[in-house]
């Protein structure tokens, strides 16, 4: 049986039920890399260029952990999410960034993907299947579960019960990577503040924010966080916002501006993630939001809010 | 009856008493110099040939070093920086709108109207522009710290010197110092260069509206705070304990969470004469392989922190 490396990275947090069950159907074994941790963090950082953003340099360490243990290793290059849009320029160059810093690499599946429709997807899939079988109606069964699957797969995070909430943004990658956020959502939580994610939001009301923007966004990313958030906080829907961003990453760095453009002085957070694994600062930036929150809303039923 | 109030912060430890109507009756200012605990230690010693641990009705702590000190001393509060700062600044005069506080790794800027926090924006990963940076250049100029303000005030002209990052900083000053120009004047233009850095980067965006308070250890340079007025355009505050703002904050935030509890948590001074070693270990419980901290007083663990999943921490209860 052939073993197929997944690297949990970047975008599997997106994809993780279709990658998942069309590798599974194809009839191959899946071998995951662990969730993101010190050793895959430092190998990461090892083996990337120096410029990348953490994200990226994490992914490296996933691959870097698989590439023993599997007959290939699935790193898809992927350009488009959405029709007219990008994303991010260092997924176009994936899997030579990967194949070029890691030494003694199995093959890879590196396969171009312009996801903006599904005939498109479909020869994607075509063009993967047929390195592991020659079954074709294997390769046609196996991606039509998965993308059934994957359309009924429960996506995003929308706590209930808690007296505050705050809209979590930023790249799934940091959203969903626990180890590289420290943590944000159950640091949360204990805080007694819940949290919702851009999945939770139906794509029309994006859509909808992005249209008075003087020129359309150009990235997926993009798109997603700025409507996102904006609807939410126009709305008053949540209490705040709080949006992870990599150091050095370009897009946040304009939308973000962009989004703080928008909502004038709605309560928003941003929080740098990079290599650091002290806490005391993200800590430090999270209850004080938290507190600011508190008082915004005159909550008076707890001490931190006592002043 | 006193507040205690310590805020371990990077470069210094403050300690304050508040007496009843929180005003300050003691003061200690030392350098942290990585080792938080011994700071603590030697801070307590001095106040306990003074005080006596029944007179300390409530203990708070903040700063960086929060978590360790509250373990250590047994806190009442335990509470992040920006609110410490808001409170104790709040305490002075209800009509604050704007702090800016400059410390030895973090610069903040708060943002208060009605005598709330309503905004709040803290430097991202870099130091460049805070105390550590000053302290850095004074030690290279040979001058001392206590005396930058000055030489910027007497300054006739402006250098200018990039501001943006440390390290170009740095090596801006070199190159006009080799130009020949003069060190006040040097001096002038790297207090305007950081003002600048400031506004442009953790001030972006903000509202810095009358009336504006100018806290952390960096408040005492005296060129710092012209170089603010200079570019704002109108008179900066330094409060009177500028330096313990944090410390202060801490001991108001306690006297009040003391309150709703039944007494204090406060374990005493008298672990100034206490073993207390601090040790890291991994824990190989699982992949993360957190960096845990352990606390032990006189040979018996009184905290763990620093685990993500609480299985070291969840352990003691303080």
């Amino acid at each position: 049986m052939m073993k197929i490396g997944i690297p949990r990275g970047l975008l599997y947090y997106n994809y993780q039920t279709f990658i998942d069950s069309f590798f599974y159907e194809l009839g191959c074994e899946i071998i995951y890399s662990e969730n993101t941790n010190k050793t895959i963090l430092d190998n990461g950082v090892k083996y990337c260029v120096d410029e990348a953003c953490l994200p990226i340099k994490v992914f490296h360490g996933h691959v870097y952990s698989l590439r023993e243990k599997s007959d290939m290793i699935f790193i898809p290059r992927i350009m488009r999410l959405y029709k007219n849009e990008f994303i991010c320029p260092k997924f176009c160059g994936l899997p030579e960034m990967v194949k070029n810093s890691i030494p003694n690499l199995p093959p890879v599946i590196q396969d171009t993907l312009y996801a903006d429709s599904k005939t498109v997807l479909k020869k994607w899939a075509f063009s993967i299947g047929e390195k592991i079988t020659n079954d074709r109606r294997k390769i046609e069964n196996a991606f039509s579960i998965s993308l059934k699957k994957h359309k009924d797969s429960k996506k995003g995070i929308r706590d209930k019960n808690y007296k505050i909430n705050v809209a979590l943004s930023g790249h799934p990658y940091n959203i969903y990577d626990n180890f590289l956020n420290m943590n944000v959502i159950k640091k949360l939580n204990r805080l007694n503040v819940g949290v919702i994610t851009e999945e939770k939001l139906n794509e029309e009301y994006i859509n909808r924010q992005v249209l008075n923007l003087y020129k359309k966004p150009f990235w997926t990313f993009a798109r997603n966080t700025y409507g996102f958030t904006t609807y939410l906080a126009e709305n008053s829907l949540v209490d705040g916002i709080i949006y992870i961003s990599s150091f050095a990453c370009g897009i946040d760095s304009v939308v973000i501006e962009l989004i703080k453009d928008r909502i004038g002085n709605f309560p928003f957070l941003i929080l740098k993630i990079d290599e650091h694994t002290g806490e005391a600062g993200f800590d430090t930036r999270i209850e004080a939001f938290v507190d600011m929150i508190e008082r915004r809303k005159g909550i008076e039923d707890n001490i931190s809010a006592s002043w | 009856m006193y507040y205690l109030g310590v805020d371990v912060g990077s470069v210094s430890t403050d300690i304050v008493l508040l007496d009843k109507s929180l005003n300050v009756v003691e003061e200690l200012y030392l350098k942290t110099k990585g080792r938080p605990i011994q700071v603590i230690q030697e801070s307590f010693k001095i106040l306990k040939s003074k005080y006596d641990d029944k007179q300390i009705t409530a203990s708070g702590v903040t700063g960086s070093g929060r978590n360790i000190a509250s373990f250590l001393i047994g806190a009442d509060a335990v509470k992040n920086e920006i609110t410490a700062h808001a409170v104790a600044a709040l305490n002075i005069d209800k009509e604050v709108s704007t702090i800016i506080e400059i410390g030895g790794q973090d610069s903040k800027i708060i943002i208060l109207r009605d005598g709330i926090v309503i905004d709040f924006a803290m430097n991202t990963v870099c130091a460049a522009g805070t105390g550590s940076f000053l302290d850095r250049q004074a030690e290279r100029l040979e001058i001392p710290i206590e005396e930058f303000g000055d030489y910027a005030l007497r300054a006739k002209s402006t250098v200018r010197i990039a501001g943006r990052c440390a390290v170009f900083a740095e090596s801006d000053m070199i190159h006009k110092q080799q130009l020949g120009y003069k060190q006040e004047d040097i001096i002038k233009g790297l207090c305007e260069a950081l003002v600048r850095n400031y506004l442009n980067n953790v001030a972006k965006g903000k509202e810095i509206i009358q009336k504006v308070f100018f806290q952390g250890g960096v408040a005492a340079n005296k060129g710092m705070k012209a170089a603010f007025e200079n570019a704002l355009g109108f008179e900066v505050c330094v409060p009177a304990h500028y330096n313990m703002m944090g410390a202060i904050g801490a001991a108001i935030l306690a006297s009040e969470a003391v309150k709703k509890d039944e007494g204090t948590k406060f374990r005493g001074f008298n672990i100034a004469q206490s073993n207390i070693i601090a040790s890291s270990f991994e824990c190989d419980g699982c992949p993360n392989r957190c960096e845990v901290i352990k606390l032990e007083e006189n040979g018996i663990i009184i905290g763990c922190f620093g685990d993500r999943c609480g299985k070291h921490s969840g352990k003691i209860a303080v």
